[in-house]
């Protein structure tokens, strides 16, 4: 009996370690900004009503600078959001950098607390929770806070990207179980096998500018001085 | 019967003065709208155009997926309408409005039924098959429907939408503001649960008035100072805020009657207490009784000639 129990642990051994060993590294602040994203802080009701000037010269009299920058990167994958709807992956989110670039924390953190003990810069799930909370009907969900936060940023200052899967990375699944093409394909035979499903697509393809381009194009290497030159006319790949 | 003609204008005086002394609340005509209804604003300057509404609504109302729902490069070429597909769409437009970098800024405005406080369409059914009901939805009952779309006609959004392809059980199609799901506490309709940006904000009619005057208020600039819905034909459940004058997105200008005001003020006057078809009947029936003498006195006067 226990020759027979060492045995099967022995064999179990190797079997742990490909387990083991078969999880996948992962970086320690991708760990730790994941189990960050987890966490709900309590709401707070009450906000100190400034202006963006008056609020950002609170946090320069407080002091607040780069260096009080903490957490470095965040994933907004907030259970709040997910409790309604959960569609995508999370968002990586770059604090320090967009702190850095943007140079003025008052354009995220625009109210704080009205508590006075509360710190000067505060979570948005703090302030943003759960939409269309009647006892606090003018106060915008942690999803619409996020999405007006970032896309009016980024179209104001035409950086950073504004359509959805700019910031979303949606569950692809993996193309090569779905597209089955023959060894050293040629590029007819891969744009026919993308247009097999991507149909519609390839229609609006051939509605922009890409394709209709009918004019010089000078700053394509080696059709400089070519004067009729777009994906419809010349280039080799047009079908 | 023989009617003189003393005999008539009597009659006719009696049923003119019950005419004329008829409570008056016949004539007064009241709001059937609910007391609390829920709402549902709809900022413009908010929508960036993603039509995850349209994706949400065909989920959860079983309608099949919007055209081309992951892609918006060519849809927002043709101004689209709510049909028997689709409960909602979003369409995009250019109202000359630049932005820094000169480029032209558009506006995205979603389209559905708006749900009216005294729906023209519930005062046209003449089956009752519409009905407005305390959650501020207008509600469809198909197992009553004659398929008359009479409610088609009297819309003044022009939004319901027929199964013309069905020739056995068609349905009348518009939105439902999902009334199921937001009877049951915490309950959202579908667009405005997954809209991103909260540019749809669902709650008490009431609620969401005050949000809208408050945002008016605090960015004077970004909006018309006017909430579309709230006095339209008598004030509407889906109510609008836009930085771009309405009709240019398509939101047609409107009294603030309610439209089925003047319709059933007339109907219901005309009907009380049946005095015009008696009065029809009575005017036609002394005409009858006039051409009736008239031809006796021409037979009594031809056999007359006769003898």
């Amino acid at each position: 009996m226990m020759i027979k129990k060492i045995v099967c642990l022995v064999g179990l051994i190797p079997l742990l370690a490909g387990v083991c060993t078969a999880r996948a590294w992962q970086a320690t602040d991708q760990e730790r900004a994941r189990e960050r994203a987890k966490e709900v802080v309590p709401f707070v009701k009450e906000y100190q009503d400034d202006c963006q000037i008056s609020r950002r010269i609170c946090l320069m009299d407080a002091g607040v600078s780069l260096d009080d920058v903490k957490e470095v990167y965040f994933l907004l994958d907030s259970p709040i959001i997910k409790e309604r709807e959960d569609h995508y992956e999370p968002v990586r989110f770059a604090h320090k950098r967009h702190a850095a670039l943007v140079n003025d924390c008052s354009k995220c953190h625009h109210f704080r607390p009205r508590d006075e003990n509360a710190l000067e810069t505060t979570r948005c799930s703090a302030c943003h929770q759960d939409s269309f909370n009647p006892d606090h009907p003018e106060r915008i969900g942690l999803k619409a806070a996020y999405h007006q936060q970032c896309m009016e940023c980024h179209q104001q200052e035409a950086k950073g990207p504004v359509d959805c899967t700019g910031c979303h990375l949606k569950h692809v699944p993996d193309h090569k179980e779905l597209v089955k093409l023959p060894d050293n394909p040629d590029p007819i035979q891969v744009t026919k096998a993308c247009l097999e499903c991507h149909d519609t697509q390839g229609e609006d393809m051939l509605k922009t500018a890409h394709w209709l381009w009918r004019g010089p194009s000078p700053y394509t290497t080696g059709h400089r001085k070519d004067i009729l030159h777009g994906k419809g006319t010349t280039a080799l790949n047009n079908f | 019967m023989h009617i003189t003609r003393r005999n008539f204008f009597r009659f006719m005086g009696a049923a003119g003065a019950s005419v004329a002394v008829r409570p008056p609340s016949v004539h007064a005509w009241q709001s059937q709208a609910p007391p609390d209804p829920f709402g549902c604003l709809v900022d413009l300057t908010r929508c960036v155009g993603c039509r995850k509404c349209e994706e949400a609504c065909a989920k959860v109302n079983d309608l099949p997926e919007p055209e081309r729902v992951n892609c918006q490069c060519t849809i927002f070429e043709k101004d689209r309408r709510p049909d028997d597909t689709s409960y909602t769409v979003i369409n995009r437009y250019y109202t000359g409005t630049v932005d820094v970098f000169d480029k032209p800024v558009p506006t995205y405005a979603k389209v559905q039924c708006m749900h009216c406080q005294d729906p023209a369409c519930v005062s046209a059914c003449i089956v009752g098959a519409l009905t407005k009901d305390d959650t501020g939805a207008v509600h469809y009952d198909v197992s009553k429907c004659i398929g008359c779309r009479y409610c088609m006609v009297a819309c003044p959004f022009e939004i319901p939408a027929y199964e013309y392809y069905d020739p056995i059980t068609p349905r009348v199609m518009k939105c439902t503001f999902c009334q199921e799901r937001i009877s049951k506490k915490g309950g959202l309709p579908g667009c405005a649960g997954i809209c991103p940006t909260e540019a749809l904000t669902f709650g008490r009619r009431q609620t969401l008035l005050g949000v809208a005057r408050k945002r008016l208020k605090e960015n004077p600039g970004s909006y018309i100072q006017h909430i579309y819905g709230e006095k339209e034909v008598g004030g509407t459940s889906w109510m609008y805020l836009s930085s771009v004058p309405f009709e240019e997105v398509n939101l047609p200008l409107l009294p603030d009657t309610p439209s089925p005001k003047l319709s059933e003020t007339i109907q219901h006057s005309l009907f009380s207490y049946l005095w015009s078809p008696v009065l029809l009947f009575g005017v036609l029936g002394a005409c009858m009784a006039r051409f009736n003498r008239g031809n006796d006195q021409k037979q009594n006067n031809a056999d007359k000639g006769g003898a």
